[in-house]
């Protein structure tokens, strides 16, 4: 052992010195508890591959840091964010949210420039202000961007503008007042903000004018921000979100908020989450449990008839039919959105010369439902059908001899003597596929996109599953409600999660530790 | 009737039977080879093509092709794919071989741990991996995104939108693969390991010059199967990768059918080209993944 000795070492060292370099610039950059995770990360790991006492855990640590950064912390966040308030309304932290208010400003009146734009060679825009009263009082701004056309929102740093010595001149085209309308450049122009060397802010006042402006709310210490002008206070209201005023209206942009059980409480009382997420709930538990039944009734009878030993061509047949599993499953799930095209695709054109009627796969919710399961099917029964024939494969011959002895049929030998035998190693094999079914979110999302739209009920589709649901509230919807999506999706964690419980109680016998 | 007659009827009974089935499973495959071939964009519904063309084989290898915009002047444009679809199919092939590479070495060393060295809360452990992978990816992205934008300003070839970032967070599902090798090694005796570390072997030379060549088969098993899933995974792909020519073949696949017009001609030329050697693979491998499946593990 002693000759692997500073092999290890050395591997180790070129492993952490760089880890620690990178921490540090972590660490500069601002993010100091980033960089101390890592610090706490990195320790471990020198201990563990150094230490002789942690020796098992050299071979656990790198599975453990991947879980722990890809499974845990996902999980950990979610049900962080899911006592916030976080969605499209409620995007920017507290911090953020207030330097906005901050830099609403309103035109004081005190002093007012003449000004002039000019345009330089790389595109961008030099300012020129000159004192209405004092014309030897001049400033040229630092170079910045103009958008032509584009509105700015109040959320620019102001640019900076310096004193401009009496001999110096600003580089640069002038542009003439026709022009910068022109070319579009006052409405970029009229959001912008500029600060001369003594703070104070200076913004457009006018086609031929700038102002100097000043903020209109002043920071208490409490965070609450006061009014200059009429002395009114807005408070930050952290049940909300948001900064209102005295009368409870709301003031400015939203920011992320702790609140609680909210959005818990919200799933199970408010009437618009509520109706949709009692109906996507059994709908999930429906398509789960059926998929499961029908997938192993498919896949239990393919394997009975296979096990037929005077049947020619089993092995064709068997590999034949094991094709849909053997297909990657997104192909045949886009395959199959095209054969139940309702107007164009080949089911319905079948079922037409045939039988003269095409079901709305796509239109009516029931439809929708249907296509689905056959899908699943058709994509699931090859699983079970490999797991059956095993545990046929496992059962003594000697059983069904003596049965044909008793004049046994093979329907009465299939319930009587096949299913009780093959159901129980079954179970936990059942319950894995029911919890994989439940969270099945590319077969709906690729198949149906959750269609047809759920009367009444959003963002909610017909065929959505849970899954499926809180995707499209984080992601899909306006208001891509992260808060509300990771709620449901915890208690959907907690669903599948006893499922997998279940499962281990089960065939936790088995399973030697 | 006689019970040979009886034998006989059942007989033809189960073939009628196995050939109704197989028309199911085979159909919806020869339908999108037909597409494929079939001039225009149509959603798969025929045998056999009407009008055969080669645009779509054409456009999925990045080969140009001359399309009529105009049927009635017989007006004509050149047509090329400015990221020709077969790349999506490439970048799929390596960000799974990668990935799965990476997932046998994390759960290959942890399984060992799991089965042949002693530790507290061994079995907790273990529970504990199967259920918190419970939790769904697609319910991980926001996490993922915040993450990967986070490595990204430091590391930028590691962050969004790259390859070697999505291989990263795929390292992520080894749980239950941990579960099967460790299934595995628990069936091998320790008997030779033991023998050897009495001759002088360290334990990490047992576990690579005696466990690990024995347990081979049960390695192929998990590299065929992550493979094969990670070639299906579509959420967590589409939200890394943005750029076209970073697309794996699911997020490229689907793209052909999320707008408005739907391009089913491409789509289908598409599928078949990246279907057929998975497929062929799988049915190689088919006797290695019937034994990893039937010893406890389950595809998603």
């Amino acid at each position: 052992m002693n000759g692997t000795f500073p092999i290890r070492h050395i591997l180790v060292a070129l492993v952490f010195l760089p880890a620690l370099y990178l921490n540090f610039v972590i660490y500069q950059t601002g993010n100091i508890w980033v960089a101390l995770a890592m610090l706490i990360v990195l320790a471990l790991g020198a201990f563990v591959y150094l230490s002789e006492s942690a020796y098992t855990f050299r071979y656990l640590f790198p599975g453990f840091l991947g879980f722990g950064l890809f499974v845990i912390f996902p999980i950990a966040y979610m049900v962080f964010l899911s006592f916030t308030k976080y969605s499209s309304a409620n995007l920017l932290n507290f911090d953020r949210s207030q330097a906005l208010l901050r830099q609403e400003t309103v035109s004081s009146g005190k002093a007012s420039y003449k000004y002039k734009l000019y345009a330089q060679d790389d595109g961008q825009y030099v300012l020129y202000l000159e004192d209405d009263k004092d014309p030897t009082v001049r400033f040229a701004s630092d170079p910045f961007e103009l958008k032509p056309g584009v509105q700015s929102t109040g959320e620019q740093e102001a640019v900076k503008i310096t004193a401009l010595a009496q001999t110096d001149q600003v580089k640069g085209q002038p542009l003439e007042t026709g022009q910068i309308t022109r070319q579009k450049l006052l409405p970029p122009m009229r959001g912008r903000q500029f600060a001369l060397p003594d703070d104070t802010l200076v913004g457009m006042a006018g086609l031929l004018k700038f102002a100097s402006r000043e903020r209109v709310w002043t920071v208490n210490p409490d965070g609450s921000l006061t009014n200059k002008k009429d002395g009114h206070v807005i408070k930050p209201d952290f049940q909300q979100g948001i900064f209102v005023n005295d009368k409870g209206e709301k003031v400015g942009v939203g920011f992320r908020t702790f609140t609680g059980l909210d959005n818990y409480i919200r799933i199970f009382s408010d009437p618009r989450i509520q109706g949709p997420f009692l109906r996507i709930f059994l709908w999930t538990v429906a398509f789960s449990g059926m998929s499961v039944l029908l997938t192993f009734a498919v896949g239990m009878l393919l394997s009975v008839v296979l096990e037929r030993k005077d049947l020619e061509f089993r092995k064709g047949y068997r590999t034949l039919l094991i094709l849909p599993y053997a297909v990657p499953a997104v192909l045949s799930i886009l395959i199959f959105k095209g054969l139940f095209n309702q107007e164009f695709g080949a089911v319905n054109a079948f079922l037409k010369a045939i039988f003269g009627f095409a079901p709305e796969w796509e239109t009516n919710p029931w439809g929708a439902r249907g296509m689905v399961l056959l899908v699943n099917i058709w994509l699931g029964y090859p699983y079970m059908m490999l797991i059956c024939t095993g545990m046929l494969q496992s059962i003594p011959a000697a059983i069904y001899e003596a049965s044909a002895i008793d004049g046994s049929n093979p329907i009465t030998d299939f319930f009587e003597l096949t299913l009780p035998l093959v159901i129980s190693p079954m179970i936990p094999i059942l319950i894995s596929s029911f919890a994989f079914n439940f969270n099945n979110f590319n077969l709906i999302y690729l198949l149906t996109a959750g269609g047809p739209k759920m009367v009444g009920g959003g963002i909610a589709g017909e065929t959505d599953l849970l899954i499926n649901y809180i995707f499209n509230i984080a992601f899909r919807d306006s208001g891509t409600n992260y808060g509300l999506a990771s709620a449901i999706a915890t208690v959907l964690f907690f669903i599948v999660g006893s499922l997998a419980w279940i499962n281990l109680k089960m065939t936790g016998r088995k399973v030697k530790i | 009737m006689t019970s040979e007659q009886k034998a006989v009827a059942g007989k033809i009974g189960a073939h009628a039977f196995m050939i109704f089935f197989l028309c199911l499973v085979v159909v919806p495959f020869i339908m999108v080879i037909s597409a494929s071939f079939r001039q225009g964009n149509f959603a798969p519904s025929r045998l056999i093509p009407d009008k055969v063309s080669l645009d779509h084989w054409k456009f999925v290898l990045g080969i140009p092709y001359e399309e009529i915009v105009n049927p009635a002047t017989g007006e004509k444009r050149m047509v090329k794919a400015t990221t020709p679809p077969l790349l999506w199919f490439w970048n799929s092939i390596k960000v799974s071989m990668i990935a799965s590479a990476g997932i046998i070495c994390l759960s290959g060393t942890a399984a060992y741990a799991f089965s042949r060295l002693r530790f507290k809360f061994k079995g907790l452990t273990l529970n504990a991996l199967l259920i918190l992978q419970m939790f769904p990816m697609v319910l991980s992205l926001v996490a993922f995104y915040v993450i990967l934008d986070f490595v990204g300003r430091y590391a930028k070839w590691l962050g969004l939108n790259t390859q070697p970032g999505l291989i990263m967070v795929y390292l992520g599902g080894i749980s239950g693969y941990i579960w099967m090798i460790k299934g595995y090694f628990d069936t091998i005796p320790a008997s030779m390991e033991e023998s050897a570390r009495i001759d002088g072997a360290s334990q990490f030379q047992t576990f690579i010059q005696i466990l690990l060549p024995i347990s081979l088969p049960i390695f192929a098993v998990v590299f065929i199967l992550s493979f094969i899933s990670y070639m299906s995974e579509y959420p967590v792909a589409s939200v890394v990768l943005q750029s076209s020519d970073n697309w794996t073949l699911a997020v490229g696949a689907n793209s052909f059918l999320f707008e408005q017009e739907k391009l089913w001609g491409r789509f289908a030329a598409l599928a078949v080209l990246s279907g057929i050697p998975i497929t062929t693979m799988f049915i190689v491998c088919q006797r290695f993944i019937i034994g990893g499946l039937t010893s406890g593990g389950v595809k998603e």
